[in-house]
């Protein structure tokens, strides 16, 4: 028995190493994709990864390489369904919002990215981002989105195995936009209704730390701990960290 | 062979049945007094493409964050650039006038916009001073019909001008054209 407790130690050891690898993964994973190019928010129709710009329009994907940044040359265009978005691109992967689901390409060939899955839902408006393997998408009902007087949601999906995304939660929102994630937090902005801040130690399930009515928002970009909001009072900026504590640095009023 | 021209006939038929099927609701809906009417610009004045001053927010859009640049988009009219090295003190350096921009991207010192259908390159190296160093005409596919499904429609007149934005308005004639 005596013999067994070292090796039970390396085991742990071992354990703890590879936990620790694994989240130093995920937090690589949420800052800028490469410091030539810059960050959008959820609500975009344009991305940039490494050396392709990639815009969706209403109804297809138009790929285009810009290794020669200055002059973009065309590489595909994907036709898909009605209502197209917004896109994230997300590690490997390209996450589309359409008015009837998120649809899920693979990247690994920039020029040329394949079709791995649709998560389709009610007809509404609705943009997602990307954390580790969940997605964080927000639905919309309004005139042009989801008709027939329905709710808004935000849901959480499942998406370790991109061929087949699980829904794992959804709650109610008032009439949500754009979104952002970063680490434990998750924001979500509800147009003139507010911005609420959300706790997301558990990934699956997001819990309202703080909802600022004051604050009208559009969309949002986090990064480095820093949060940047649109709406229609103005550019709001905030720091944030671990904690629940959120600081104000500035407005770029509307006028 | 006569087997065969039956199965390939009822094969068709079939066919064809389906994709009648898909069409999405004609006339399914009521015309219930709107309908949507095209705004219409002529090309000259979409493709103008004006650096100017910096301009106070109006109605703010997307945004996009580049080194120590933000990006604010004007719904349908230009590009805020804003230096954010002090996001404690951002200062508004210029504006770039794009008819129907409503979202930007930038790789280096390039960045991206539309331009209706056009995607412009506009070359930031001098953020003060922004250049067009390219327009790309029709890389946006835009189309003459109101981006719902459902709906009742003026329908488009090319000679009028190019459609930049649709408008719900009250008809008193049901429109000819839906979709």
């Amino acid at each position: 028995m005596k013999k067994l407790i070292p090796l039970l130690f390396l085991g742990l050891a071992a354990v703890g190493l590879m936990l620790l690898l694994n989240s130093c993964d995920d937090g690589a994973s949420d800052s800028a994709p490469s410091p030539q190019t810059g960050t959008g928010g959820s609500m975009a129709r344009f991305a940039i990864t490494g050396n392709t710009l990639y815009i969706v329009s209403k109804q297809s994907l138009e790929v285009y390489d810009i290794n020669q940044g200055g002059s973009p040359a065309k590489a595909v265009t994907k036709n898909l369904g009605v209502g197209i978005e917004t896109i994230f691109p997300y590690q490997k992967s390209l996450f589309i919002g359409a008015t009837d689901g998120m649809y899920i390409y693979n990247n690994s060939t920039p020029n040329d990215p394949v079709l791995l899955s649709k998560y389709t839902h009610v007809l509404s408006c609705d943009p997602v981002v990307v954390q580790g393997q969940y997605a964080y998408v927000t639905l919309r009902a309004g005139v042009n989105c989801r008709p027939g007087g329905s709710f808004s949601s935000l849901d959480v999906v499942d998406i370790s195995d991109p061929t087949k995304p699980q829904m794992v939660n959804s709650q109610r929102m008032d009439t949500p936009y754009g979104l952002g994630v970063s680490g434990n937090k998750l924001f979500v902005c509800e147009g003139d209704k507010g911005l609420r801040v959300m706790d997301i130690t558990d990934r699956k399930v997001p819990i309202q730390k703080h909802f600022f009515q004051e604050v009208p928002s559009y969309d949002v970009i986090v990064r480095n701990n820093q949060l940047i909001v649109t709406g229609k009072e103005g550019l709001y900026q905030y720091k944030f960290d671990e904690s629940d504590s959120i600081e104000y640095l500035s407005k770029i009023p509307v006028l | 062979m006569k087997r065969t021209l039956l199965v390939s006939c009822l094969v068709l038929l079939m066919v064809s049945c389906y994709y009648r099927d898909s069409e999405p609701f004609i006339g399914n809906v009521k015309f219930d007094g709107t309908g949507y009417r095209p705004v219409y610009k002529n090309p000259e004045d979409i493709s103008k493409v004006e650096v100017l001053a910096a301009q106070s927010l109006r109605k703010p859009g997307k945004i996009y964050t580049f080194d120590r640049y933000l990006f604010i988009n004007e719904l349908g009219k230009g590009i805020h650039i804003i230096d954010n090295a002090d996001p404690k003190k951002p200062e508004n350096l210029s504006f770039v006038s794009i008819i129907g921009n409503y979202d930007i991207a930038v790789k280096d010192n390039w960045l991206y916009a539309d331009n209706h259908s056009n995607l412009l390159v506009i070359d930031i190296a001098d953020p003060k001073a922004p250049k067009v160093t390219k327009v790309i005409p029709d890389a946006i596919p835009v189309h003459n019909y109101p981006p719902l499904l459902g709906v009742y429609f003026e329908c488009a007149d090319e000679k009028k001008g190019v459609i930049v934005d649709w408008e719900k308005v009250e008809m008193e004639k049901q429109p000819k054209c839906y979709r």
